[in-house]
């Protein structure tokens, strides 16, 4: 297992579904690419941990927001197993974008109050 | 094992998620290499930065919940094969369990369709049975100066009755604001019943007009009886029941209409009753109902049957009535109503003093389940049966938990094992549920099938060749489940509380433990385990139901080897009724003395006989006088035929019995018994004493005086619980009383049933009108009314070999089980030169004492339960000292034998094997 990192934040409960579909966002992609998409979208702050992606990627699955295919690596003589959003996934990530706004805002308020205002 | 449709697809997607983890392992390792470590070094990395794999497995299967599916799956292949292993055991167990549960189910049943069930017909619940009560009746002062029915009651409590003289049912059913019916009913006896000239006999009901509107019952065919059939002179109408017309019309369609002779007097069968309806005492269910008034037709060939001043007289009780509740109306409410005017009413009819102080009050009970003499008569023996089987359910429950409790001990290895290895504690203690869980289900599933036979096995055993038998129980799926839930709770809770000790195993030390001893459990032969308790708790129950064996076993012994003053066997019964069939007057005793001739003709027939009742149902008295002063109303008569006495076989102390010379017109002559010679004339001779009997006959007053001419030893009398009364044995040809209804007695050589096809042969040709009745052997007739005592006995024996199985086995297994635990202790006590018997007799004192304070338990409780069934028991004490030692001796011999086989598995232990475990 990775070594905590100071740098690096740990993900807060349910957002990672929440990323791994905004990932998907930008195109197929297999699971290793997605880990790596997450880290390098948030400037290597995030830290995916391969042992909730898998679970991540199957609820998912149930959900049908993503469907999954094995297709040919593009530079390997290798196949990979690749996610893309459906349609439904696309609402939800809508859905789950502007709540997480919300969220972000509320937090950042409360946050960013001086303590006189209290 | 393709056993469930998404087996495949879920082993589908297993295979996807492990090919697409190896697959992410290989391109994390593909990129530590690139970066320049070693391909071990990588692989390392690889899987340091995947993390543990059987975690990612584990979560995302979670995500498709298969988990719970899989792992019951799992669980319960598991189970099975622990059962397998076990077969011995785990068959007992189960079958323990199946069959309290089958005889739980099986006894509630019955319960349920004596005790609790309503009547057939349309809101019962509105139904009210009228009764009334007095204080304990003096004889002589109470308005009740004759009745046909029954009262019942102690001296204490006083007497209850259901039945009322006409003018009060008159005087009810004027009163309406608090009835919207009210009704009326008398039990007819048998009926001689020619249907096309075919005669046969039937159960008949006198019911008044509003019977069947006030039930409400819808007839089958054909129109109910009215109130306008219920008056004298009305053209006679019968209705009969939906079987009967099955079986003597060919259907209920074909049945109404039909013109049919009753007692040798035309009816027309106006209707049906609806299948499944049988009156309003479940005991009854008579074949024929006949307006009430009509009695006074029916009756003629009856010289003590109903009368026209029987509608009138104030002091005669003979019917019995139920009101149905106007809605709204509670039965308090009409009580209040009705109490008052009753009271004026009776008031009016007492004559005297003695009278007026002690009148009968008013009483109403509810009548949705009818009548109650079913219940009177099975309700304590049922729940005593109840009680015994509860009993057995609990014996099984508890063989149930020591099985759950040794096995949880014998696997706390194993559990260590699986915990340590990383199983989850809930799933550890989720696979001993399963166990327990199936345990529980397949005893309770062979419960049902148990509980099926058992009801057909009852209805059996009670019916007893009865032919109106009308009993009739139903599965009573409540109590299954209740029974099945009992067992499912035990199983659970004793699977639990092991399961959950055994997974806080301290897994080190638990897998260190070998089989020389456990720590903490070092010392159990001496400290008691929960499954010694569960023993010692099995016994003290299997000695209450021995107990309950030996009274019930006793008690019917008892009542079999009663002395009878008379030989039952090679004696053939059966009743005639000529008097039914038209035959009146002087010529039926011809016609009652020609036919005794042709039976002794009979080849094989030593003697033959007639009396107006068996001996052992005969209960009938007139008034009898002796030198002018009514005697003792305890004493009994029964008129009887030439050589009465040599055919039973009953002795004669003095003088001569009765015999062909005493005929009509002779000296009327009387036998009198040994008790009736002693209680009536004292120290004098009998012989040549005066008796005079005295009655009334088509309402007027009749009276025989007869002289004693012998003494007969005592001989039993009626039913075989009560004490033989004195007894006055008169001519049954001799004026008054005429003869009506005769049974006859034929001692044969030989099976007595081999004469009945000559018996029906000589009836018929004689008057083809005539049918035979209630034909059977005298031992049958005696058996047939002790044959509560006789299931009784029967089923409180086997349940106490059932209760006795299952504790031994509980024994046996507890027993074992300490042995397989200790086999290396005693194989280092052997080693040290302890000889054999030492070691069976170390493990037998162990039974012994578990036995021994199961014992201790068992005998207050027993010596304390058995004064409950006191009234149950015939010819001995509550605290029978037979009963008792024998189950306490059988107990503690079962229990060695059950113990002494795990001993000398103990002794044979040869030390080196058990040493080399070490």
């Amino acid at each position: 297992m990775p070594k905590p990192d100071s740098n690096r934040i740990a993900l807060m409960q349910g957002t990672l579904d929440m990323l791994v579909l905004r990932s998907l966002l930008l195109g197929p992609a297999h699971g290793h690419a997605i880990v790596k998409l997450i880290q390098q979208l948030s400037d290597e702050a995030l830290q995916v941990d391969h042992g909730s992606l898998y679970p991540a990627l199957n609820r998912l699955l149930k959900q049908r927001w993503i469907a999954a295919n094995w297709e040919q690596m593009p530079d390997k003589n290798r196949q990979a197993r690749y996610y893309r959003l459906t349609s439904a996934g696309r609402k939800q990530l809508t859905a789950e974008e502007s709540k997480w706004e919300r969220l972000a805002q509320a937090i950042a308020k409360v946050m960013k109050r001086r303590p006189e205002e209290v | 094992m393709k056993l469930w449709p998404w087996r495949g697809r879920r082993a589908a997607r297993e295979q996807e998620l492990n090919r697409e983890i190896e697959w992410h392992l290989n391109e994390i390792r593909e990129e530590r290499e690139a970066e320049g470590l070693s391909r071990r070094q990588a692989d390392h990395a690889a899987r340091r930065e995947f993390g543990n794999v059987a975690i990612v497995q584990e979560d995302s299967r979670a995500v498709w919940g298969w988990t719970m599916v899989d792992q019951f799956g799992q669980d319960l292949r598991y189970a099975f094969r622990t059962m397998k292993g076990n077969r011995l055991f785990t068959a007992l167990a189960v079958l323990s369990l199946a069959l309290g549960i089958g005889a739980n189910t099986a006894i509630y049943s019955f319960m349920d369709a004596i005790l609790l069930r309503a009547l057939p017909v349309s809101d019962p619940e509105s139904l009210v049975v009228l009764r009334w009560h007095a204080k304990p009746i003096q004889r002589g002062s109470f308005v009740m100066h004759a009745m046909s029915g029954s009262t019942f009651g102690d001296p204490k409590s006083g007497t209850t009755s259901g039945i009322f003289p006409f003018p009060a049912f008159e005087l009810i059913a004027k009163d309406t604001p608090v009835f919207s019916s009210v009704f009326a009913y008398h039990p007819a006896r048998e009926l001689n019943v020619n249907v096309n000239g075919q005669a046969d006999l039937a159960r008949g009901e006198y019911v008044s007009g509003d019977y069947f509107r006030g039930l409400a019952v819808a007839p089958a065919a054909g129109r109910p009886i009215s109130p306008d059939d219920d008056r004298a002179g009305a053209p006679p109408v019968a209705m009969v029941s939906f079987t009967y017309s099955q079986r003597r019309f060919g259907g209920a369609a074909s049945a109404a209409g039909q013109s049919i002779l009753i007692n040798n007097i035309p009816f027309v069968v106006a209707g049906v009753t609806p299948p499944g309806f049988f009156g309003v005492d479940p005991a009854a269910a008579p074949d024929v109902y006949l307006p009430m008034h009509s009695d006074l037709v029916v009756e003629t060939a009856n010289q003590f049957g109903a009368r026209g001043q029987n509608y009138l007289d104030q002091n005669y009780y003979w019917i019995e009535v139920m009101g149905r509740l106007r809605p709204g109306v509670s039965i308090l409410q009409a009580l209040a109503r009705l109490a008052p005017p009753f009271h004026h009413w009776v008031a009016s009819t007492a004559h005297t003093d003695g009278e007026r102080a002690n009148l009968p009050e008013l009483k109403m009970e509810p009548g949705a389940a009818g009548l109650d003499s079913l219940r009177r008569q099975y309700s304590k023996p049922l729940y005593v049966l109840m009680t015994l089987v509860g009993l057995i359910l609990a014996i099984a429950c508890a063989n149930v938990a020591n099985l759950l409790l040794a096995r949880a001990a014998a696997r706390r290895r194993e559990i260590a094992l699986r915990l340590s290895v990383g199983a989850g504690r809930s799933r550890v203690v989720r696979q001993l549920l399963t166990e327990s869980v199936l345990l529980a289900s397949v005893g309770g599933i062979l419960g049902i099938f148990v509980a099926m036979w058992g009801i057909r096995f009852l209805t059996l055993l009670l019916g007893n060749g009865k032919t109106n038998f009308t009993l009739h129980a139903d599965l009573n799926w409540h109590v299954l489940g209740v029974a099945i839930a009992l067992s499912l709770l035990t199983g659970v809770l004793f699977g639990l509380a092991p399961a959950i000790q055994s997974t806080r195993v301290n897994v080190i030390s638990a897998m260190k433990e070998t089989r020389t001893g456990e720590h903490g459990l070092r010392h159990s032969f001496w400290q008691f385990s929960l499954s010694q308790v569960l023993v010692v708790g099995q016994i003290a129950l299997s000695l209450l139901m021995l107990v309950a064996a030996g009274l019930f076993v006793r008690t019917l012994s008892n009542l079999q080897s009663a002395e009878l003053g008379f030989n039952r066997e090679n004696v053939l019964l059966f009743e005639l009724n000529a008097r039914q069939a038209g035959h009146k007057g002087p010529e039926i005793a011809a016609f009652y003395a020609d036919l005794l001739r042709k039976f002794r003709a009979i080849p094989d027939v030593r003697d033959a006989s007639l009396s107006n009742y068996a001996l052992v149902e005969a209960g009938w008295s007139v008034g009898i006088e002796i030198a002018g002063k009514e005697t003792d109303i305890g004493n009994r008569m029964l008129a009887v035929g030439p050589g009465f006495f040599r055919t039973m076989q009953i002795p004669m102390i003095a003088g001569r019995e009765i015999d062909e010379h005493d005929q009509l017109g002779a000296l009327s002559v009387a036998v009198v018994s040994e008790l009736f010679a002693r209680t009536n004339f004292g120290d004098q001779s009998p012989l040549g004493q005066h008796i005079t009997i005295k009655g009334r006959v088509n309402g007027h007053p009749a009276s025989r005086e007869m002289q004693v001419v012998g003494v007969a030893r005592n001989a039993w009398y009626g039913p075989l619980k009560q004490a033989v009364p004195p007894v006055l044995y008169i001519a049954y040809n001799q004026g008054f009383p005429e003869p009506g209804q005769m049974t006859y007695e034929l001692r044969v050589k030989g099976d007595p049933l081999r004469m009945v096809s000559a018996v029906r042969e000589i009836v018929h040709e004689s008057d083809a009108l005539v049918p035979l009745a209630n034909i059977k052997t005298q031992a049958a007739e005696i058996d047939q009314t002790i044959n509560q005592e006789i299931v009784f006995a029967e089923l409180c024996t086997d349940f106490a070999i059932l209760a006795l199985v299952i504790a031994c086995v509980g024994l046996y297994g507890t027993v074992s089980y300490n042995v397989a635990r200790r086999t290396g202790e005693i194989g280092v006590r052997m080693a040290l030169g302890a000889p054999r018997g030492n070691v069976v007799g170390m493990i037998l004192r162990q039974v012994i004492v578990m036995t021994i304070i199961g014992l201790a338990i068992g005998v207050p409780v027993a010596l304390g339960a058995s004064k409950l069934v006191e009234s149950l028991l015939f010819g001995m004490k509550a605290n029978d000292p037979w009963a008792l030692g024998g189950a306490i001796t059988i107990l503690l011999s079962s229990a060695v034998l059950a113990g002494y086989a795990p001993a000398r598995r103990a002794s044979r232990i040869d030390p080196m094997i058990a040493l080399r475990h070490e």
